[in-house]
């Protein structure tokens, strides 16, 4: 009995978090984004890191000869004055597999599952074959981080190969389970990568039936749970985007998905004129992870791979793939959405707020430039001298630079045009 | 009994004349003819009164037993489709003209000079795992899902002869599959679906020419036919170590009246069980095996069926693949892989010792192997590594219920259509496998990665229990329950690294 009014007060407590059967996620993320991780200081953005990896040279030649297959190979990893052993390394990447320039997947837990390396399983080496500047993905997800927004945490390294420098590569964060646990606080759900291979038709989120083998293992591909997906929820999420009636369509979308989150996920990369993610100029979405929470069917969308970011320039207009193709081309869940006036505002109202945050001056500095110009200014700075060196780099040293003018040039001008596009927008 | 005898002498010897065989001049006629009248349900007490073979053998040594041995279950008089005959006693009965025969299999023959037999053989299994399970999985879904049945064999196949001495054999799988050209493009290796392909001269007992396909003469279980093996799946050595069929030349031959066997052969790889789709293989391989009953003079009643093996291989190695091409571990029923392969280079050694005892119903095996592969220049920085080594090892047993004699096939005295129920034999193994490098097994020191200098060990044990029920000569129903655990936690399928049932339920079928 003693116990009774403890209870009550939990109740009391937990009622006001739980919105329509699920907790608050906003509180959970909050909470757990904010506690220190360990593996902080090797996302530390503020320094450009060293990473060592000791290769059987043949390995290492192979990996670059059969660059577009998945397989492991073991290495020793250093970074600082830290050493791991039995490391696994592959090849890894879509359109940025090279064979020349390789990005990596390192595995900790490749041959000992135990073993991490301050508390990461892996992490990713983006080769950033496909950016110039190789800034397009680091600024992207910072401003992710700054609009609250779930994204990797990302740092540059120089990559040595058996003591020989292999080039300027990203330290990214891996969207795995140590992410699910420091970004949702919990890592038992279901996780999927969405896998658009080229030769696949474009997906739109539109009703392909009932049947589980048109949704997974692809375009949704299980990174966890692999032996049982279960399917059946995306099957009913994307039926519930194509069937659900109007009246009931934000109510029962409550349950699948925040549909808030959603909508300023992509207003972010519509302000980073970004050319390859939710609404793709390549067709239908790409470069996201989908995350089922555990025994719940509410999914979560998760940022990857922003190296096409930027590329769709200053003028790269905000209803860009959305009102301007044909019906069949239409993100069936974006066209939903943002026929309620509530989530047509919040798109805008996110759009002028990614311009603020990407203007947003020093406080208490004479420097009249925003944040964007500036973090342009001092992350090229940082890596400079890498990439000018870099031994495999993709683009010559004036392309480099001509990638940075281009980034200055978006952080001054992106602002207002987005602002013009947004307030012509409005509906009265 | 005696009657039944002179039956099947005067069957045996009619085709013998109607054929025009001959025995060979190097061949001793009395002992050979024997084993024909045993393969037709003859026995020791039959061979005694007619002065020939063992019990002939034992009556005339001076050191007989006085005491008349236990009559013994007559065996079915018709020779099973899977069943091994001497060739040296192939009879035709259908003169010289072509004609058509069903005996042993659907046979077209023409006197001494061609003969073609039709093979089938198809096994379906029903079986089942722990949950999740890739043994159990069904092929080709892009979704995990669990399938009851498995088309397990379903091989077809000829073999025959021409001018008697020279015999030829193809055998091809139907329900493996090829692999795409996208497969293909990633380095993988084609498995072929021939298995046994190839020709065999036999102008000589004691040495006999073997070319083509077939079993590179290493492990007496790998050796023993999938079709009458005691078990629905072979000894995890066998399956993982030895190195089954390669293109090749072989001589073999037999001394004293099969007292000693010998094999000897080079192969172009080292066999299709220690390759993959990602793992290479050996190369050029040299493979030798001995087998003999060196004690049947001390106790032929005892020690007659008891024959001991030997046999060795040696492969080069390359490094050439961009894939380890080490051995593998992998579980019996699941063929979950609990060794991954390590880079190897240099060569490779193969030694199996076995011993392979039948007496009346019973029937014991046992089988040794050791294997070690060089690992030159295949460290982290190049250096030479110390050798990968792997080693196993089987003791097993039979004994059928309903008496009959142990043979491979086991043939039923009363088959189940013919008034009878056939035959019930139980069967148990116990078996081990276990890979580390030969620098011994220092856990602290060791990893699982493939270029680590002292390799974790790593192994399974797994228990085998089965009762076969031979219904007829075609139809067999196999029951196995096997129970396997991973000794590394780290890598077993299982969780906890715990141990795990299968159950399967064989049907075959043999033409």
């Amino acid at each position: 009995m003693k116990r009774f009014p403890f209870l009550i007060v939990v109740v009391v407590v937990l009622s006001g978090e739980v919105v329509r059967g699920q907790i608050n996620r906003d509180l959970v993320i909050g909470q757990a984004e904010a506690t220190p991780a360990p593996s902080d200081s090797f996302f530390d953005d503020t320094v450009l890191h060293d990473i060592s990896l000791s290769v059987n040279s043949k390995d290492w030649r192979a990996l670059k000869d059969h660059y577009l297959d998945d397989t492991y190979y073991p290495c020793d990893f250093r970074w600082r004055d830290q050493v791991l052993r039995n490391v696994g390394i592959r090849s890894r990447g879509t359109g940025s597999r090279s064979g020349v320039k390789p990005g990596l997947r390192v595995d900790f837990n490749r041959y000992t599952s135990k073993q991490s390396f301050l508390g990461l399983k892996s992490f990713v080496l983006r080769n950033n074959t496909q950016d110039a500047s190789s800034l397009h993905e680091r600024l992207s997800m910072l401003l992710f981080h700054r609009m609250n927004i779930p994204a990797s945490r990302e740092a540059h390294a120089r990559l040595f190969i058996n003591n020989q420098y292999a080039g300027l590569y990203l330290i990214v964060e891996a969207v795995d389970q140590d992410f699910l646990k420091r970004t949702f606080a919990e890592d038992g759900g279901y996780l999927y990568k969405y896998d658009y291979p080229a030769d696949s038709a474009p997906y739109y989120f539109e009703d392909r039936g009932s049947d589980a083998k048109s949704y997974v293992p692809l375009p949704f591909k299980p990174e966890t749970h692999d032996t049982d997906p279960r399917p059946e929820f995306l099957v009913d999420l994307v039926q519930t985007i194509n069937q659900t009636g109007d009246a009931a369509f934000r109510s029962t979308m409550t349950a699948y998905l925040d549909l808030t989150k959603f909508i300023r996920h992509l207003a972010v990369e519509k302000f980073l004129s970004d050319q390859d993610g939710l609404l793709s100029d390549y067709g239908g979405m790409n470069n996201f992870y989908f995350y089922r929470f555990d025994n719940q069917k509410l999914f979560a969308f998760i940022e990857w791979d922003k190296s096409e970011a930027f590329k769709g320039g200053v003028e790269y207009p905000i209803f860009h793939n959305i009102t301007d193709v044909p019906a069949a081309q239409r993100n069936r869940l974006l066209s939903r959405a943002l026929s309620y006036r509530d989530l047509y505002d919040l798109y805008l109202d996110t759009l002028i707020e990614c311009v603020k945050s990407a203007n947003e001056v020093e406080a208490g500095s004479a420097d009249p430039r925003g944040w964007l110009e500036r973090e342009v200014e001092r992350e090229s700075n940082q890596i400079r001298g890498a990439a000018l060196s870099d031994p495999e780099r993709n683009f010559s040293n004036d392309e480099f630079e001509q990638a940075i003018r281009d980034l200055t040039a978006f952080a001054q001008q992106r602002g207002a045009f987005v602002t013009g596009q947004a307030n012509a927008a409005r509906v009265p | 009994m005696l009657i039944q005898g002179l039956v099947a002498i005067a069957t045996v010897a009619s085709g013998s004349m109607n054929a025009g065989a001959v025995p060979h001049p190097t061949e001793a006629f009395a002992p050979s003819f024997a084993s024909v009248l045993r393969s037709q349900g003859w026995n020791a007490a039959d061979e005694s009164a007619l002065g020939i073979g063992q019990a002939a053998a034992q009556a005339t040594d001076g050191k007989s037993e006085k005491k008349p041995e236990k009559k013994k279950k007559k065996k079915s008089d018709a020779i099973a489709p899977d069943e091994e005959v001497d060739p040296d006693q192939v009879v035709d009965g259908g003169g010289d003209a072509g004609h058509f025969v069903w005996k042993q299999h659907p046979s077209i023959r023409y006197g001494k000079v061609f003969r073609l037999d039709v093979q089938a053989k198809l096994q379906e299994d029903a079986h089942g795992s722990y949950a999740g399970a890739r043994g159990v999985a069904c092929p080709s879904t892009p979704l995990p899902s669990t399938c009851l049945w498995e088309l397990h064999r379903n091989r077809v196949g000829i073999e025959g002869y021409f001018f008697k001495r020279i015999e030829y054999e193809a055998e091809r799988e139907l329900t493996e599959q090829e692999l795409t050209d996208k497969d293909l493009l990633a380095g993988y290796t084609p498995t072929s679906l021939w298995k046994d392909v190839d020709v065999n001269v036999s102008y000589i007992n004691n040495v006999q020419v073997q070319a083509g396909r077939f079993k590179v003469p290493f492990s007496l279980d790998e050796l023993t036919g999938d079709s009458h093996n005691d078990f629905a799946y072979r000894s995890l050595g066998a399956s993982n170590l030895a190195p089954a069929r390669d293109t090749g030349v072989m001589l073999h031959g037999r001394f004293f009246k099969r007292g000693l066997n010998y094999w000897a052969g080079a192969f172009r790889h080292d066999g299709d069980n220690v390759r993959a789709k990602k793992i290479k293989g050996g190369d050029g391989t040299f493979a030798a095996r001995v087998t003999g009953t060196p004690l049947r003079k001390l106790n032929k009643a005892l020690f007659s069926s008891l024959e001991l093996g030997t046999a060795l291989t040696i492969s080069s190695l390359s490094d050439d693949s961009f894939t380890p091409n080490g051995l593998r571990g992998r579980t019996l029923f699941n063929h979950d892989t609990f060794y991954e392969p390590v880079y190897v280079k240099g060569h490779r050694r193969r030694w199996e010792g076995d011993i392979d005892w039948m007496m009346g119903p019973a029937s014991a095996r046992s089988e040794f192997m050791w294997v070690t592969d060089d690992r030159l220049k295949q460290g982290l920085g190049d250096q030479d590594l110390p050798d990968a080594r792997a080693r196993s090892w089987y003791v097993s047993g039979t004994w059928i219920l309903t008496g009959e004699p142990k043979s491979r096939p086991v043939k039923a005295a009363n088959e189940l259509l013919r008034g009878g129920f056939g035959a019930v034999e139980a069967a148990a193994r116990y078996e081990r496998l276990w890979f580390d490098s030969v620098n011994g097994a220092d856990k602290d020191a060791s990893f699982r990665n493939p270029r680590t200098n002292s390799i974790f060990p790593r192994g399974e044990r797994a228990l085998t229990l089965g009762v076969n029920w031979i219904v007829s000569r075609w139809v067999k129903l196999q029951f196995n329950a096997i129970r396997e655990q991973v000794e590394d936690r780290e890598t077993s399928p299982v969780a906890n690294g715990g141990a795990s049932w299968s159950r399967v339920v064989r049907f075959q079928f043999v033409l």
